[in-house]
């Protein structure tokens, strides 16, 4: 029996890259689980690759663009419609796109990069956390990354909207922290995923450098002097999600094999 | 199956409170442990409770001595055959007093213990994990790796101290198949905390050892101590297959206290 059978866990982002192996890991350990994404397509695509095993929780794919509020909204809603609840939150979309350095970064680019990674954020754990504060548990698992500590130079869109979680996520914390709801942000280094392979090359571009030079740069500020797996960070998730994860909240979470300096 | 099948690990501090709470969860994913403490009836009685046969070896030693940590690594890697985890937990304080009024004594062995046991310990593991490409290096330190409370300046710079080995190492064997990293967990109501916390209370200017555990409680976001197997949770997904790519990482387990 899976240490997360009868709960109920929303992944936005959820039909490939990181977000597809953290709702993997939960549906494994028996939760529910509610994965989003725009494409429907790949949507269906993921949850037949969920529930082919026949073992572990059920899987359902709820559409949206966590660029907007009402869809957003509608995610947790549905989770909550579909499931009965929501346990676990992980606002795990994120993004970016048309990357440049500040001095010729436009008002749509920066607002971009906050609503997909800020903004998603807020909108999914103040939904989520008026149904459980009622609740008296919950998990909140946002994700920042090794950008939400650091800087790079040409992504200043992307590191300001990580930098925004990390704050949020210690404040929600801090709010609900007597209430059996946890808040933590985790912060990965570069994963070489289909999103990587899709914003990686605008933000090379930005920084003057190619795409491969962009995910060695990532390689040499690291200890390990590789890239992180998503499996990696999929791990973190599950420790967070379970009932020995009660005592940790207001944390963000490094795996980035030794990049972030604290 | 467990996560650690096959592995041997060491822990300093091992017979109680944290550290025992690390070996029963690292026997529990079918390692092989050998705990540390100074008191060879503890270790007897430790080995005991924890009925896991051949898997679980005491060895009699005080983590402020290099000849005693260091004999613990030799002792694991003989008795086992090798050493893969190897979890530097013991530390602690006995007469602390404000910087003021701290004693030579006091401050050395505050040092020994919280910093110096590490290094040793540390140095010791890796000239056996370096020459065999893996290994696990999982130090505990403290809320107060990051923070400062008044009264206890020996254990805040040991546990800063053991933050800067931790992220130093990690750097240097990164390629190696080796992590090193830190624990911090916030305050809780261990063995050696019951003993020591009222000295350490009145050094901190506060009336009783009750006021001392509302103080780091009310610090938190919890509002409460955290529980050792929240800890030994977070060593043993280092110490797994799961955590390879996790290096130089100081792993809050404070209830939300640190700012960072």
């Amino acid at each position: 029996m899976g240490f997360l059978e009868g709960r109920v866990a929303c992944v936005t982002g959820g039909t490939r890259g990181i977000g597809f192996a953290i709702a993997k890991a939960f549906q494994r350990e028996g939760a529910d689980v509610v994965i989003n994404g725009r494409d429907p397509a790949k949507g269906a695509q993921a949850v037949e690759e969920l529930s082919r095993s026949g073992d572990g929780g059920a899987v359902a794919f709820v559409a949206g663009d966590v660029k907007l509020r009402s869809d957003c909204e509608a995610v947790v809603a549905k989770t909550v419609e579909r499931f009965g609840r929501i346990d676990i939150l992980v606002p795990n979309a994120g993004g970016g796109s048309n990357y440049a350095p500040v001095v010729d970064m436009t008002d749509e680019a920066m607002a971009e990069a906050l609503d997909w990674s800020f903004w998603h954020t807020f909108w999914t754990v103040r939904a989520a956390l008026k149904h459980m504060i009622p609740n008296g548990w919950g998990r909140i698992i946002a994700m920042s990354s090794v950008e939400g500590k650091m800087g790079k130079p040409g992504i200043a869109s992307y590191v300001v909207a990580k930098h925004a979680v990390c704050g949020l996520t210690k404040s929600v914390a801090r709010e609900v922290g007597t209430m059996g709801i946890t808040v933590n942000a985790l912060c990965p280094g570069a994963i070489e995923t289909d999103e990587m392979r899709a914003q990686g090359p605008s933000a090379a571009e930005s920084m003057g450098i190619t795409y491969d030079e962009l995910l060695q740069t990532f390689a040499n500020e690291s200890a390990i002097k590789r890239l992180n797996e998503v499996e990696d960070v999929a791990a973190v998730a599950l420790l967070l999600a379970s009932d020995a994860g009660a005592g940790i909240t207001g944390s963000l979470i490094s795996i980035d094999g030794g990049t972030s300096p604290y | 199956m467990g996560k650690l099948d096959g592995k041997v690990a060491c822990v300093t501090g091992g017979t109680r409170s944290i550290g025992r709470a690390i070996a029963d969860a690292f026997l529990a994913e079918g390692a092989s442990v050998v705990v540390n403490g100074r008191d060879q009836a503890k270790g007897q009685r430790c080995l005991d409770e924890m009925g896991a046969g051949d898997r679980a070896a005491f060895f009699a030693g005080d983590a402020r001595k290099q000849e005693d940590v260091e004999g613990l690594i030799d002792f694991a890697v003989q008795h086992f055959g090798h050493l893969d985890i190897c979890c530097l937990n013991s530390g602690g304080v006995e007469a602390t007093a404000p910087v003021a009024s701290m004693s030579d004594e006091e401050w050395k062995l505050e040092m020994d213990w919280n910093i110096n046991h590490v290094f040793w310990g540390m140095r010791k593991s890796l000239q056996h994990m370096i020459p065999r490409q893996a290994g696990r290096i999982i130090v505990t330190s403290s809320v107060e790796g990051k923070l400062g409370k008044p009264g206890l300046a020996g254990y805040v710079t040991g546990k800063h101290a053991v933050n800067g080995l931790v992220k130093t190492a990690a750097k240097e064997v990164g390629t190696l198949g080796i992590t090193v990293n830190a624990l911090l967990p916030g305050i809780i109501e261990t063995d050696i905390v019951r003993e020591t916390g009222p000295a350490s209370a009145q050094a901190m200017g506060l009336e009783s050892y009750d006021a001392m555990i509302g103080l780091f409680c009310q610090e938190s976001s919890i509002k409460r101590p955290n529980r050792v197997e929240e800890v030994a949770a977070v060593a043993v997904l280092l110490a797994s297959d799961a955590g390879r790519n996790m290096t130089g990482c100081l792993f809050p387990i404070d209830g939300g206290t640190m700012p960072y």
